[in-house]
């Protein structure tokens, strides 16, 4: 038996007058933006088809003055930008190689020199990917009196009163707060109302609530109001892995991990266990039936039916936009594209500043 | 009134490309997008194994590549930068999507000669892409970037953020899978044993 080393595949022509076409009119578009109004991204811009997006995407208040004209293998210097993003509209960005997206209502400083690079989470949340960082310059997310050292990793923070709410979805990230440190792993969750390990390695103790060890930088537009101690977070989707102070939910939540795990080996028993999970009507139950979703997204009428009842059932679940847009990616799969244009407008009536806006725009539009 | 027609002018140098790109010059980063296009479809392409997304994917990520341009330091090819651009967002891609494809066969009855080669190499790619569909999108993507799209195991390092060491061992792994898939099914061995290129 042969065993590949190098597969020679022919490659179809692409479409490069349009791909072309439809980079640089977004680009126009995006410098059009940012010289109108650089902060009044936070209103949108008609003459535009996909403005609102691209106002999100883009505009906001971008400074990034400081990489432009910037000279190359100089001393460290220490350079800042600053990108907010308008209430409902989220960014995606780029720092190095990380890929950065800012939710809605967001507002984060970048600051890279030649230590590496920090971002100050001053209000909202921002969804990481960092490449390991070996031999790499370190990678700082600071949120309020919540410091995270990427090690390599896909997470999210996520500023929740003075300090911050730390999701991990892949690799490792290693939190400082005022209380202790704590080194998080996929699937742990970090929030401030938690206590935290003194050693990285340790099993969290309960220890009291953090108190602020620094002033954090005051919101312009806060998320949520202060919220009482201990703070709450705010998503609602499940955790799925919840802090050591969290209620404990040991059922339901190892039922959906090892659903998880099946995936790659048994799809047919983990589509099982996701079914028994999202038979229930807790919140467990509405991401089961997203990843039941999800898993089946090669079967579309199955998939539809299991997006319509999850629209049903969970009408406004943290993953009720993943949902809307699974429909238009699944439609579009099947080649559908008539239905693939009505689902991408109905996401984008319902999440007109949603993450995948700029998709379902293009999508949406008549051709 | 008088009309002055100003022609627009290549740079003379990549330095001066890049400079112009940075400044926002709409002709300098055409030049630089038709440069690169080709190189960046062709790998997007073989990391998804279909069409149908590539354009879309190509779009994210030269639009995030021209706005990302300040930030290029230049310790990489300008080509590794957009490259490794390019795999993040497939990465992203790949990520947010589970396999959908099935690994079972699927033949299309009566057809010959020259159809059924064609059909055969398709329903082999298929069956590629869908072992790969199996895979982290780690493993997938430092396979197919090697194995598929010709990289060296440095490059895939490179463009992937990751060691040498790391990379060997993912495209090992990736390997192996394929090569047990390929033991169990006449049509993917026969299509890899077509499709190998010589070392």
């Amino acid at each position: 038996m042969m065993s590949p080393d190098r597969i020679r595949i022919d490659v179809p022509a692409g479409d490069e007058r349009r791909v072309e076409s439809e980079v640089f009119r977004q680009l126009a578009a995006i410098r059009a933006v940012d010289r109108s109004d650089a902060v009044g991204a936070r209103r949108p811009l008609p003459w535009f088809g996909f403005a609102i997006p691209a106002a999100a995407l883009v505009a906001l208040a971008i400074v990034l003055g400081s990489v432009v004209g910037r000279g190359r293998g100089a001393a460290p210097v220490r350079e800042a930008s600053l990108v907010v993003t308008p209430v409902g509209g989220s960014s995606r960005f780029t720092v190095g190689d990380a890929v950065i997206d800012a939710g809605a209502d967001t507002s984060v400083e970048i600051q890279q020199s030649g230590e590496g690079v920090t971002l100050v989470l001053q209000r909202g949340t921002v969804d990481c990917d960092v490449a390991p960082r070996a031999g790499r310059p370190p990678f700082r997310v600071i949120g309020g009196t919540v410091h995270v050292e990427v090690i390599g990793t896909r997470f999210a923070v996520t500023r929740i009163g003075e300090g911050a709410r730390v999701d991990v979805t892949r690799g490792k990230v290693h939190v400082r707060a005022p209380a202790g440190e704590r080194l998080l792993t996929p699937g742990q969750t970090w929030t401030p109302g938690e206590s935290v390990a003194t050693d990285a390695n340790d099993s969290p103790r309960p220890t009291p609530a953090p108190v602020p060890a620094v002033t954090p930088v005051t919101p312009v537009t806060p998320v949520t109001p202060a919220p009482p101690a201990p703070p709450v977070p705010p998503a609602p989707e499940p955790a799925p892995a919840p802090g050591p102070d969290a209620p404990p939910r040991p059922s339901t939540r190892d039922a959906f991990a090892a659903a998880q795990r099946l995936e790659a080996t048994d799809p047919p028993r983990a589509a099982k266990a996701y079914r028994a999970i999202a038979n229930a009507h807790d919140a467990w139950a509405a991401l089961a039936l997203y990843s039941l979703a999800e898993l089946h997204a090669g079967e579309v009428a199955t998939t539809l039916r299991e997006l319509d009842e999850l629209a049903r059932r969970f009408p406004d679940a943290a993953n009720a936009e993943d949902g809307a847009w699974l429909r238009v990616d699944v439609l579009r799969g099947a080649g559908r594209r008539d239905e693939a244009a009505r689902a991408a407008a109905a996401y984008l009536n319902r999440f007109p500043q949603g993450t995948y806006a700029v998709s379902a725009a293009r999508l949406a539009a008549p051709r | 009134m008088t009309l002055t027609l100003v022609m627009p002018t290549a740079p003379a140098s990549d330095a001066e490309l890049l400079a112009a790109c940075i400044a926002g010059d709409a002709t300098a980063q055409r030049v630089v997008f038709r440069r690169e296009y080709p190189r960046v479809h062709a790998t997007v392409y073989r990391l998804l194994g279909n069409l149908r997304d590539v354009d879309d994917l190509v779009q994210d990520t030269f639009i995030a590549a021209f706005r990302a341009l300040a930030t290029y330091r230049g310790d990489a090819k300008l080509s590794t930068w957009i490259d490794r651009i390019a795999v993040r967002v497939v990465f992203h891609h790949i990520r947010a999507r589970r396999p959908t494809v099935s690994l079972e066969s699927v033949r299309e009855p009566g057809t010959t000669g020259a159809l059924e080669d064609q059909t055969h190499a398709r329903e082999g790619l298929r069956r590629l892409y869908a072992v790969l569909a199996t895979m982290s999108p780690d493993a997938r993507t430092a396979f197919a970037l090697y194995a598929i799209d010709g990289r060296s195991i440095a490059e895939v390092a490179a463009v992937t953020g990751t060691t040498t060491v790391a990379a060997k061992v993912r495209i090992w792994r990736a390997r192996r899978t394929v090569t047990r898939h390929a033991e169990a099914d006449p049509v993917l061995s026969e299509f890899l044993t077509s499709r190998q290129e010589d070392a």
